[in-house]
């Protein structure tokens, strides 16, 4: 059967089920906030900066150094992320997680071609995620003269713990907005979907066309004003005929 | 299907045509009369039968106010409750229902005795009777289409209440014996799919489906008052 729906049966089926469309969208919206803010641990991040530059004897700067450094950089980001530098910051700090689940935490990133290197660390706990950007860099630091036999690293910007932290995840407007959004489509869905599943005779047309039958007549559902009118006649008539039926 | 039964009987009772001649759902039975006369302008239309797909559409509703406006039409009408199984003829009318069809077809009373005047003008009522164990023996018996043949000769019209087709296979034999059959459909309950089955099960039978009656239509305000349409 080929069906086709205009426009108007569009905003019309929205219409009719915007109670639904509205409370989904709303409801999702409230939920994922109260979930955001009360379920899900905030998560603080703390970046510290390094800069890799061969430590020169004379002061001439050459081209072709800076590009060493910058592809030394691709190297180091791995390195960092190795489990000889992870296990020793674990060491250090006395952390309970493996080596792996602590690389989750960690990322590297190279500032737009730079040679300055941020080494970001996440952690529910503000003071946790300072030591661990901070320990990382250390460490590497340490560690890349062994591997390396280089000495070209040097701390620009250690991370430092700020007297009021926030939270980088969870984004709470964003959730809201996501919500809110999703709600909305998932209502908007719902509602064209009831509309489909209800395979009821509704209109004239539907009778003409899906029932193929003349529609002889239209009754119109009794109104409550209707009803209000004829309860007063249907009140008396019964009234009467109760009195018959007892006296006779 | 429905979401909650609406209270039928209570509906049933509403008697609108008789109670409120005037109001613009009077005036849609009107409408609704003066088409099954146009339907039926070759053979003219003496007993006809209304019945539905399923239970508690509106058959009893619609059957008691088309009887009642074609009574005061000044047409001599027998309203007979053909649906001996579920009879609600006698409660929509307030009348006993201790003789009626059933009696008639087992021989103890003539028409003439077990039809009851209603307190509508021209409206007899025939109600009924006791609920028998073989309603469609009964219905498809002989004696049944005797019946309407005498009830043909004292009355303009005779209409007939009938169970749903889809439950039970009454209204289809009942069909053979009629002129016409109308099909009550109810907005918003009725599925699309038993109007069709209820329109094919009908169509083989002798009498001619006259066509659909839409019930219990949600009309905006102003379309309603509208010259009652």
């Amino acid at each position: 059967m080929e069906e086709t729906i205009t426009l108007k049966e569009i905003a019309q089926i929205i219409k009719k089920r915007l109670g639904l469309i509205i409370v989904l969208t709303i409801g999702s919206a409230i939920i994922s906030g109260i979930f955001t803010y009360f379920f899900i641990t905030p998560i603080y991040r703390a970046n510290s900066q390094f800069l890799v530059n061969q430590n020169q004897p004379n002061a001439t700067v050459e081209l072709n150094e800076i590009r060493t450094n910058v592809e030394l950089i691709n190297t180091y980001s791995v390195i960092i992320r190795s489990n000889r530098i992870l296990d020793e910051v674990i060491d250090e700090l006395q952390l309970t997680i493996s080596p792996s689940a602590l690389a989750e935490k960690i990322s590297v990133t190279n500032e737009n071609g730079s040679q300055v290197v941020t080494v970001s660390a996440t952690d529910p706990d503000p003071k946790m995620a300072v030591d661990l950007a901070n320990v990382t860099v250390e460490v590497f630091q340490d560690q890349i003269d062994e591997l390396m036999n280089v000495d070209n690293v040097n701390i620009l910007n250690p991370a430092v713990l700020p007297a009021n932290p926030t939270p980088v995840s969870p984004n709470l407007t964003l959730n809201i907005a996501i919500a809110f959004v999703l709600g909305g489509m998932v209502g908007v869905g719902l509602a064209f979907l009831f509309e489909y599943l209800d395979t009821t005779v509704k209109t004239e047309t539907d009778v003409e066309k899906i029932v193929g039958l003349p529609v002889i007549g239209v009754v119109a559902k009794v109104q409550e004003t209707d009803l209000v009118h004829i309860q007063q006649h249907a009140n008396r008539r019964q009234a009467r005929e109760r009195g018959v039926t007892y006296n006779g | 299907m429905a979401k909650h039964k609406r209270p039928v009987k209570q509906a049933a009772r509403h008697l609108i045509t008789k109670l409120n001649p005037r109001s613009p759902i009077s005036e849609q039975f009107r409408t609704i009369r003066t088409n099954l006369q146009f339907t039926a302008v070759d053979d003219t239309l003496e007993t006809m039968l209304v019945t539905s797909a399923n239970p508690s559409e509106g058959k009893s509703l619609t059957i008691a106010n088309l009887a009642i406006v074609f009574a005061q039409q000044e047409k001599k009408v027998l309203l007979v409750d053909a649906d001996m199984r579920k009879p609600t003829v006698h409660y929509t009318f307030r009348i006993d229902n201790r003789r009626g069809l059933s009696s008639l077809l087992v021989g103890e009373y003539e028409l003439n005795e077990a039809a009851i005047k209603s307190d509508v003008p021209n409206l007899d009522i025939l109600p009924s009777g006791p609920i028998p164990p073989n309603p469609s023996e009964l219905l498809g018996s002989n004696k049944m289409r005797r019946l309407i043949d005498e009830a043909k000769d004292q009355y303009d019209l005779v209409i007939f209440d009938t169970p749903p087709v889809l439950a039970v296979t009454d209204a289809q034999l009942l069909a053979n014996f009629v002129d016409g059959s109308l099909l009550v459909i109810r907005s918003k309950q009725t599925d699309q799919e038993s109007a069709i089955k209820a329109k094919e099960l009908l169509e083989p039978a002798k009498a001619k489906l006259l066509g659909a009656v839409l019930n219990d239509v949600q009309t905006s305000k102003d379309q309603y008052y509208y010259y009652g349409e």
